[in-house]
């Protein structure tokens, strides 16, 4: 083993990952459901979210609560991370979503996405 | 207001101090006074009233002719807002009526920031965010 070759085999070993890795760091970008675990976030959901937005998600309890099911994942975790830095103010769920972690959020996110809900693109 | 007393209050212990304790005890006067009115002013901003002026009925049929901002984004599926962040626009259509009057309002007065929704939100009327939330917005159903 000189200590030539040593580099040169990483050098090659990393080369051939390569096409791997981006195609991996484009999916995590791509689609951050990939990671989610759905089952997390129902459980969360459950616990948090439920008794304001309603066990559906599309029922909630004061008519200034936005419904949540079938809305799309990417908006939720923006306006989840919202809520939590203040960039967005509401008490309520400024406080609630300060003790989401950012896997609590993009399992919540990916859940009530997946939800079936009365939300569309009609004009 | 008791923000207009505050710099005589608190200027008053300059009365023994030396002239540099003067000089510093004004200056905190002078901190103060700018500083209590605007978490005053903040504090009003957070207790007024959001919602469209009371009273004002929105009307879906009015809409109609007032959605042409709002379907360039919010009715294109896979739309996506590009700055300063990526991320699909929400569907609105189906949400509830109240949330959508209390999010344009918010991004009229620029509480709620989005450069698009504050630019367009700003140049609606009370009466243009009641119908448009009538529009938008679906009624609970009864359980």
């Amino acid at each position: 083993m000189s200590p030539v070759g040593i580099p040169v085999r990483t050098r090659a070993v990393s080369r051939s990952f390569l096409p791997l890795l981006t195609a991996a760091a484009l999916l995590a970008v791509a689609a951050p459901a990939l990671s989610a675990d759905l089952g997390a976030g129902e459980k969360l959901a459950n616990e948090r979210c439920a008794a304001c937005h309603g066990k559906d998600g599309n029922t909630p309890i004061d008519p200034s609560y936005p419904r949540l099911s079938g809305q799309h994942e990417d908006y939720l975790v923006h306006a989840m991370r919202a809520y939590k830095v203040d960039e967005r103010k509401n008490p309520i769920m400024g406080a609630q979503a300060k003790m989401l972690s950012r896997d609590d959020i993009l399992n919540l996110a990916a859940f009530y996405a997946r939800q079936p809900g009365m939300l569309n693109h009609d004009r | 207001m008791n923000a207009r007393k505050l710099p005589t209050v608190a200027g008053t212990p300059a009365r023994a101090g030396a002239p540099i304790a003067g000089a510093w005890t004004s200056t905190l006067a002078l901190a103060l006074s700018g500083v209590v009115p605007a978490a005053l002013a903040a504090a009003m901003v957070l207790l007024a009233p959001q919602a469209v002026a009371q009273g004002t009925k929105g009307d879906p049929k009015a809409a109609e002719a007032k959605i042409g901002a709002c379907i360039g984004c919010h009715a294109i599926p896979g739309y996506k807002a590009s700055f300063p962040m990526v991320y699909s626009v929400p569907m609105i259509h189906g949400q509830s009526a109240k949330y959508i009057e209390n999010a344009l309002t918010a991004y009229r007065s620029g509480d709620r920031a989005h450069p698009t929704m504050r630019a367009i939100a700003g140049s609606l009327s009370d009466q243009d965010i009641a119908d448009l939330a009538a529009y938008y917005g679906k009624p609970q159903e009864k359980k």
